[in-house]
């Protein structure tokens, strides 16, 4: 290492090993805090000395040594949502929720975009729209801010977190069981980069805005699930009469059964069975049954009712994996 | 490397333009930065404070000369350490620390914190608040000397 340049100047070869010695030994990685030191301010070291040359205690100060404190662009960004966002085919306005932090030591504006096609999904959610949080964390479009790149992107303070809602549309081609994936990508307006890239002059404070570990963007993903059902509807039929036997002959009862089965992880709302009285038969008054308990024919507080022309027996919501068993009778003519 | 080496000399050459008939002390400040080469052995270099953020390792380097006439008895170096910079370690054993702003003054393994509910538990570096060197021996006429420490940009 003595042939090391020196410039010209007279130096002194100090016994200088112990100090590499502890260089070496101090090889660590660098541990950062979170925001830590504000960009901008300013280090300052002084050492004093004092000494007795005899004619008492003499004490005198360094130089002083300034050091200014950089700006570190670190973000992170955080999915929100604990476990898929259920959706539907077809369903608009679908949200994921993100949180994005300003992990670096001064002010700084955030631009931000999403990947939706990046693939490791079922299908590509169409993003419409995102937007900013207004503080309460939860979306809603009349008082958050429609997020506009370039326009508002949204400036956070060292350790400051905003909440971001990313607005999707489910396509109608998806189908159940479909997993969708969605990123948001935070960057910081200042510049990205490797880490220890930097931008000079550009920090806050006046001095250089130096990449951190991030990058100086961030992202992560958040993913709908298409949790949808479908429905089917079986309807048999059995004729007694008077013979006992199964045949048709005027004054015959015939029982209708009607099974509704929804299928899929999803469930069905409003659903509703309605079925004519078939020409030629009359329906047989409080006939109705639901489950095996009778339904009053009257619109009221039970779930049937029929109104001259057909019976109708409105079940409501149902999830995926139950059966609803409807029946009611007519006699043939 | 080559970088490095004419930084560390630099660190290590005598404090230019000392006052005359007392001991001088020059105060540097470098960055420590640890680099990772292709074959994975990391290199430590010691760098101008160009730029600093937050978690680089920075290196006091405080040099002293006897610039005077006569020995400088009872020499004793302190430092404070700046509110941004959380204490490392020191470059050698006999440097002595405090925690409670410079009123106490021992080895870092010997030094307790007041806890709020009453008890004392051991000092950390990031507790320290000054580093202080006192010499046993006088330094002689014409003496020189390196003093350093590590610490980090909070």
């Amino acid at each position: 290492m003595m042939k090391a340049p020196v410039g010209g100047a007279k130096h002194q070869l100090l016994p200088s090993c112990s100090i590499l010695a502890v260089l070496a030994a101090l090889a660590l990685p660098t541990q950062a805090e979170a925001a830590g030191t504000r960009a901008g301010s300013t280090i300052s070291n002084t050492a004093s000395a004092s000494f007795d040359t005899g004619g008492g205690t003499t004490t005198v100060d360094s130089n002083r040594v300034d050091l200014l404190v950089d700006e570190l662009l670190d973000v992170t960004v955080d999915s929100s949502n604990p476990a898929d966002v259920p959706t539907t085919p077809g369903a608009t306005a679908q949200v994921l929720t993100f949180s994005v932090t300003n992990n670096g030591n001064g002010v700084e504006a955030f631009g931000l975009t999403t990947i939706a096609n990046a693939g490791g999904d079922d299908y590509d959610p169409v993003v419409t729209q995102i937007y900013i949080d207004n503080g309460d964390g939860v979306f809603d479009a009349s008082t958050d801010t429609l997020y506009t790149a370039g326009a508002n992107d949204p400036s956070l303070d060292p350790d400051q977190s905003v909440t971001v809602f990313v607005l999707a549309t489910t396509p109608g081609t998806a189908i159940d069981g479909n997993r969708g994936i969605v990123s948001l990508v935070a960057a910081a307006k200042t510049g990205t980069g490797d880490p220890g890239d930097s931008f000079a002059g550009q920090g806050e404070g006046g001095g250089d805005a130096v990449v951190g570990s991030t990058g100086a963007d961030g992202q992560d993903a958040g993913a709908f699930v298409v949790s949808a059902a479908t429905v089917t509807l079986v309807k048999s039929a059995v004729v007694t009469n008077s013979l006992n036997t199964a045949d048709p002959i005027p004054g015959a009862t015939i029982t209708y059964t009607i099974v509704a089965t929804v299928a899929g992880s999803g469930s069905v709302s409003g659903l509703a069975i309605t079925d004519n009285i078939p020409a030629d038969t009359s329906y047989v008054p409080g006939s109705i049954t639901l489950g095996g308990s009778g339904l009053s024919d009257a619109v009221d507080g039970d779930a049937g009712d029929y109104n001259g022309t057909r019976i109708n027996v409105s079940l409501g919501t149902v999830a995926g994996g139950q059966t609803r068993t409807v029946t009611f009778r007519t006699t043939i003519d | 490397m080559r970088t490095a080496l004419l930084f560390l000399l630099a660190a290590l050459m005598p404090a230019p333009a000392l006052a005359a008939n007392q001991v001088a002390l020059d105060n540097s400040v470098f960055v420590e930065r640890v680099t990772t080469d292709a074959a994975g052995k990391q290199r430590v270099l010691l760098e101008e404070p160009k730029v600093v953020v937050p978690g680089d390792r920075l290196v006091f380097v405080l040099a002293y000369r006897n610039a005077g006439a006569q020995a400088a008895d009872k020499f004793v170096v302190t430092n404070p350490m700046p509110a941004a910079v959380r204490f490392a370690d020191a470059g050698d054993a006999r440097a002595l620390v405090s925690v409670d702003g410079g009123k106490q003054w021992g080895l870092l393994a010997d030094l307790a914190v007041p806890m709020s509910d009453g008890t004392r538990r051991a000092a950390q570096p990031a507790d320290v608040t000054h580093i202080r060197w006192a010499f046993q021996n006088p330094i002689p006429v014409g003496g020189t000397g390196k003093l350093m420490f590590r610490g980090v940009v909070k």
